[in-house]
Formats: structure tokens, sequence, C-alpha cells
């Protein structure tokens, strides 16, 4: 037990430290800031650099060819790339990898570990679901019905779709497909898919809802992250902006509003630590999915709080396109309801709690 | 339950201590589960304020009795020794049983004071009086003047002869009316900065020259006292440190108080009145409430987590930063949220006081009140956050 603690932790530290392959030290986001509707919304050579980090593998086990790691290791490593802004699509794809390795597709698998393909998750419905389940069905062979939300859409080469059945993996240039991408506020672009009787052969998986949890999970461990370097951003800003012949940051009022945010970051921490460490340990599937919503909740909440603040502490240079923290806010903006917005994961939360176990 | 009190007390089990730390926490929780099923005294239980000492005196003779009056001592200065995850469940066993809370400021605030700073004749004296109930002690800190703003107290002592001089007034003593001993700060130097100039002395409450008076509060409980001081007089040795050296001492205590006062325990009792009232009058199934509920609900659990990470610095030696305010500022005002919406799904019957006359299963409005002294007492929420953005967040002073 202890090695194994002390294992992650080497882990973590070791993740930590490459991030700065693809996140610059010194807090620079002008690769973001460049990167913006410019192809795909991302660069695919950044996705290569990741995949030869072996970041898409993290969580995948090793008879996949995966690193096998836990849930405690792939959210310091979101955090990172939050911090970052990080717009390649790395939850989604590694999503996409844990279903097809339960579902044992061997062959896409390596070619999305290598980064030659871009595989990823279609897994949402509806704006608010968080159904893996629902927007499809299946009728002799044909996929019908919709996807939304997906990250990085774009630049897919193939999508691993959710469906009552298990899952299916879709190639993008299937017939009876269609593909719609849209700009986001964050210069990403969010894709949409539409069956119209796509054939297709479904395989049989048993981890859907785990893996949507993991994911949910390691989003809000991104949101984490973004939101750790918007309020150290607004908390840098509050030293040094003088009005009234001070530091704005001397003010009672914005010094309190700034603890409430303390505060919720710390329990935000706590809270996706105790979730990921439940998932490592594991613990019952309820219990995990419990914790994921929670965490997702306490953090999503943080996000919205940071974002509101970090634009009001700024005054009128956060409202430019000009300062690094309006990158922050717009990310927080299209990033805080994917994988379901708060209440209807509290909803869940509360059906879960009263199963008896 | 009835069979269980004729029993011999389970108390006479052990002649020392075993070391508790070893014990898996399930064997622990057992036993202290066990402990107190069996010697609980027939004294009320689940009450949200503190007992007097005359109703929890039994209970503190049989906790002295078994050794497990200070839980946090070194067993060889007579505590139980135990480590902060097995100091949590002692907490919680005891609090699942409801026992009455014992007159603790000995134990948790004097003792700790005298082994780090006192004379080896003040910890022989003063340490066994504390575990054998001898010497009940108050707390004085607060003025009326000096409340958040501690440091500006103003009762002073200054030495005539071999003995110091107190003139000046304490407010807010906890536990003031059943003390035979108030230790207090005191002002013994007004030439330096307010906080260099603090001493930490030593008093009985039958000196001459001391007025108790007990302050009825707004539940209308009388916990704490005022005391007067009118040229009282204590030998010279009466000093705990050096003198003026009172305010560092006492700020350097709080390692542990830092992070027990932000237990979720209180929110925790709460929350389960909440469930059990929604389940009773029907409002459970109710989507609005529900959805309330579930951010309280998931605010504690959170929370909890919170804590447990700082018990597990405690454990490991780690220190403790100022950031340890969140989990109390947090602490507390769940605490008065859960309360106020107790409060509000009683309707009408919000305002039902609780007494003789009535069987109030659900006490909101004694729950409401309850929760309000906690964002002001041991640091109010506001000071607090004034600390917490100038040294964790390190935002210029205002």
């Amino acid at each position: 037990m202890k090695n194994e603690i002390e294992d992650w932790e080497e882990n973590v530290q070791m993740l930590t430290d490459s991030i700065g392959a693809v996140v610059p030290p010194d807090g620079s986001v002008s690769r973001v800031r460049k990167a913006r509707h410019v192809g795909a919304g991302f660069d695919t050579n950044i996705w290569h650099t990741m995949a030869e980090m072996g970041w898409l593998a993290i969580t995948l086990d090793e008879t996949c060819g995966g690193l096998g790691l836990g849930l405690r290791e792939a959210t310091a490593l979101l955090k990172g790339l939050g911090k970052g802004l990080t717009p390649e699509p790395i939850t989604p794809a590694i999503m996409a990898l844990r279903l097809m390795a339960d579902a044992g597709e061997k062959i896409l698998i390596d070619e999305a570990l290598s980064g030659e393909k871009i595989i990823l998750a279609a897994w949402q419905a509806t704006p608010d679901s968080v159904d893996p389940s629902a927007g499809v069905s299946i009728k002799d062979a044909l996929l019908y019905g919709k996807k939304i939300s997906i990250e990085g859409g774009l630049a897919a080469h193939a999508f691993v779709v959710t469906t009552p059945h298990g899952i299916c993996i879709v190639p993008k240039d299937s017939k009876g497909l269609t593909i719609k991408s849209t700009p986001m506020h964050d210069g990403t672009f969010t894709t949409q898919l539409i069956f119209e009787g796509v054939k297709t052969s479904s395989l049989a998986c048993t981890n859907m809802e785990r893996s949507l949890f993991e994911a949910q999970l390691m989003h809000c461990a991104y949101l984490l992250g973004v939101s750790e370097r918007a309020f150290e951003i607004t908390l840098a800003y509050l030293r040094l902006r003088k009005q009234f012949g001070v530091a704005i940051g001397s003010f009672q009022a914005l010094q309190h509003r700034s603890t409430e945010i303390k505060i919720q970051l710390e329990l935000a921490r706590a809270s996706i630590a105790a979730a990921a460490g439940a998932i490592d340990t594991g613990k019952s599937h309820r219990h995990c999915q419990m914790n994921a919503h929670r965490a997702s909740t306490r953090v999503k909440m943080l996000t919205r709080l940071v974002a509101r603040e970090a634009v009001q502490m700024h005054g009128a240079i956060g409202y430019t396109d000009e300062a690094d923290i309006g990158l922050y806010v717009r990310k927080a903006m299209t990033s805080v309801g994917l994988y379901g917005p708060e209440y209807r994961l509290r909803e869940n939360y509360m059906a879960l709690r009263e199963i008896q176990v | 339950m009835t069979d269980t009190k004729n029993t011999p007390p389970f108390i006479a089990e052990y002649s020392t201590h075993p070391d508790f730390n070893a014990m898996s926490d399930v064997t622990f929780r057992s036993l202290v589960k066990n402990f107190v099923e069996k010697n609980y005294p027939d004294i009320p239980r689940f009450v949200q304020h503190r007992l007097s000492w005359l109703e929890v005196r039994p209970w503190y003779g049989i906790l002295a009795r078994a050794g497990w009056i200070a839980p946090t001592w070194p067993q060889k200065l007579g505590g139980m020794g135990l480590n902060a995850g097995k100091q949590l469940i002692l907490i919680e066993e005891f609090e699942r049983f409801g026992c009455g809370r014992v007159h603790d400021i000995g134990t948790a605030m004097l003792g700790p004071m005298l082994m780090q700073y006192g004379t080896k004749e003040q910890q022989d004296y003063y340490l066994p009086r504390i575990l054998h109930g001898e010497d009940i002690w108050a707390q004085g800190y607060s003025e009326p003047d000096a409340g958040s703003d501690l440091a500006s107290l103003r009762t002073e002592a200054i030495i005539e002869g071999d003995e110091w001089v107190i003139n000046g007034q304490k407010t807010w003593a906890t536990l003031g009316a059943d003390a035979n001993m108030i230790f207090i700060l005191a002002r013994t130097d007004k030439s330096v900065k307010k906080q260099a100039g603090i001493s930490f002395l030593l008093v009985p409450m039958d000196c001459k020259g001391i007025t108790v008076r007990p302050i009825e509060n707004i539940e209308g409980h009388s916990e704490l006292c005022e005391v007067f001081f009118d040229n009282v007089r204590i030998p010279l040795d009466h000093i705990v440190g050096d003198a003026n050296n009172g305010w560092t001492m006492a700020k350097a205590l709080l390692g542990h108080e830092r992070v027990f006062i932000g237990a979720p325990r209180l929110s925790a009792n709460a929350l389960t009145r909440l469930e059990n009232l929604a389940r009773d009058n029907g409002l459970w199934p109710d989507p609005v409430f529900r959805d309330r509920f579930a951010s309280l609900a998931m605010d504690l659990e959170d929370l909890t987590d919170l804590f447990e990470t700082y018990l597990e610095r405690l454990k490991n030696g780690e220190p403790i930063g100022a950031e340890v305010g969140v989990l109390k500022i947090f602490q507390s005002e769940l605490y008065q949220r859960i309360s106020e919406e107790l409060m509000q799904i009683s309707g009408s019957l919000a305002g039902i006081k609780k007494g003789d006359d009535n069987d109030l299963k659900h006490d909101a409005s004694g729950t409401y009140l309850a929760a309000r002294p906690t964002t002001i007492f041991g640091g109010s929420t506001e000071v607090m956050r004034n600390v917490l953005a100038r040294v964790s967040l390190e935002l210029p002073k205002q």
C-alpha cells in the first residue's frame, strides 16, 4: 500500500514536469491565441507530441499498449493542460481509447496511440444529457440519430459513438454521416454528427458509464487548471493595479471576494482528489459516479465564479481581446457546460444517493 | 441499555493504556462505541449547548477515572496519546451517541500551553488537577472593546512587590460560571507594539476582587460570563512563559484547534436533521427541494474531503498554514445555510421554542440560533477573510 501511494505521487510529479513540453512554464498563451479558429482550432503537430509523450495512453490498460495509470495521474495531467488553455481534444480521445479497449478494438487503438489518427468519443445526445446511450438507435445494422458537442471533431478521422447496444466506430467519410462544425468563443470548434442510416456494426461495451464519468472527472481537472491560472492572473493584477493611489488588492471588498474563490478552489481540489482516489482504489461504481458528479459540480461552480470575478476585477481591460484573462474567460464559457450542467449532475447525484447498497 | 449499565464499568479493563494509534480504525471505533454505551451516565444526550458542571460532572468523572479525559495528551502525562485520525473517530463516536460536551478548556487549551511553555512545577501541579477534575478552567481572552481585534485588550497586570495586580474586565469567558481557575491575556507593557506587551496569567477565581456575571445568550443558556478584576493579586509565578510573550504563545498553540474548529460535524448533524424533517413532512420527493438539498449535501461532502486532507497533514506532521481558515469559514457558513433551510421548510412553525411542554422533533430555530455564533467565535469570518487575503493570497495590506 505504501509503495502504491509513493508510486502515484511520483507519477504525478513526472507528468507535471513533462507538461512543459506543451504548456510554456512562463504562462505564455500566445500559441493558443494564434491557434484560434485556424484549421481545426488546434495544432496537429502538438497532437503528435502529446501522443509521443504517452498522454493519450495514460489510463489505457498496459495490455492494450497503454500506461495503465490511474485517474490521480490523469487529473494531474489535465489540470496542467487546462492551465495553459491547451485546445487539443485530449479528454474525448482518451475516452474513445477506453471505450475501444473495452470493446476489444485493437488496430484503431494503435493508430490512435501513435497520433496517426485522431479518434474521438461522441457520447452526448442533448446539451444537458449525461446519458451516453441516448440520441441514437440502430436498425438493421444502420445507425440513426445525432450526437453533439464533440470537441476538436473537425480534425477527427473517426468517432466512437456510444449507443444503447454498445459502441459503433464511425469513420468521418462514412456514407450517411453529416458532420457539422461550428466556431466557439474560445477559438475551437464544436462538432455534431447526424447519422442517417450509417452502415456500421456495433461492438459490445461494458464501460460506457465508467468511461463517461472518468472523462467527466478529467474534464473537470482541466477546468480546475483553467480556474487556478485565471485566479493567479487576477491576483497578480490586484497586487499591481493602482487606483486612488493604492493597489486595488488592498480593498477589503475585493479581498473578501478573492477569499471566496480561494475557498471554492480548495474544496474543488479536495473533491477532485477524492473522486480520483475513489476510482483508483477500486471503490464501488456508484460511489465513484457520485464522487465524479460532486467534483464536477464543485469545479463548474468554481469556474463560473472565477470567470465572472476575473472580468470584474480586471475592470475594462478584462473586456478586451488583448488581455490574456479574456482567453481564460472564453475557455471557461465554452467548456463549463460540457459533460453535464450542474443541475443535471445534482439530480443524478440525488438519484444515486438513494440507491440502497 | 439497562443491562449494560449494570455490568461492571468497562473502565476497569485497563490498568494502563494500550497503544491506541496502533489499533486499526475499526477496532478503535468499536472500542470507543463500547466504552460510551457502557459508561455514559444518566445525563442529557444530544444537546446543542454545553451542559452545566453540575449536569456533566458524572461523565467527567468517568472519563477521568478511565484516563480518557485528555485524548490528545501524551500517555506519559495521563492522556490517551491519540493521533489526529483516532481523535476524529473518538469525536465521531461521542457525537453519534450524543454525549454531552465535558468542560474541556483545561484539556484542550491550558494543558497543551503548559506542556509547551510551562515550568516543570506548573506542569506537575496543574496537569494532574485537570485530569482529575479538581480544576475547571475558564478562558479569559476577549474584552468588551477587544473582540476580533483581540490584541488591543486593556486588562492590565502590573508588578507590585512579589505579586501581579490585575485590573480590567474580560467578557465571553467560556465556562466562567463553573470554573475555579481562569487563564487570561493581560497587558503587561504599554510602551511597545500592542501584540508585544501581553502576558499569559493563571488566576484562581476565588481571589479577592473577582466578580463573575453570567451572560444569558440568545438561546437562553449561560455558558459565557463577564469577569471583572478589581485589584486582584496573584503570586508572580502565576505566569506561563516569559512576560510579554503571551500573544505569541497563544497563537502558536492554535495548530490542532485551527483544523478541528472547521470539522464538518455541526453541519453533518444539521443536514441529517434537514433530511429527517423533509422526509417527515413529505417534502423529500419535491424536485426543487432536492436540488437545494443536493447542493448542501455536496458542500458537506466536499468539506469533509478537504477536512481529511488537513487531518492527513496533521498526521504527517506537516505545517498547517493560514489557508486552514478556509475550513472554519466554510463550515460555519454551511451550518448556517443548512439551519436556514431547516427554518424555511418548517414554514409557519419554524419559530416554535423547544421546551418541557412539547416534544419538538426537529428543532429548527434551536439549530438556527446555535449556528449563529459559529461565524463569530474563534475568529469572525470577516477577520479570517482578512487574514486569508493577506497571508494566503498575498494581497496588500488594507
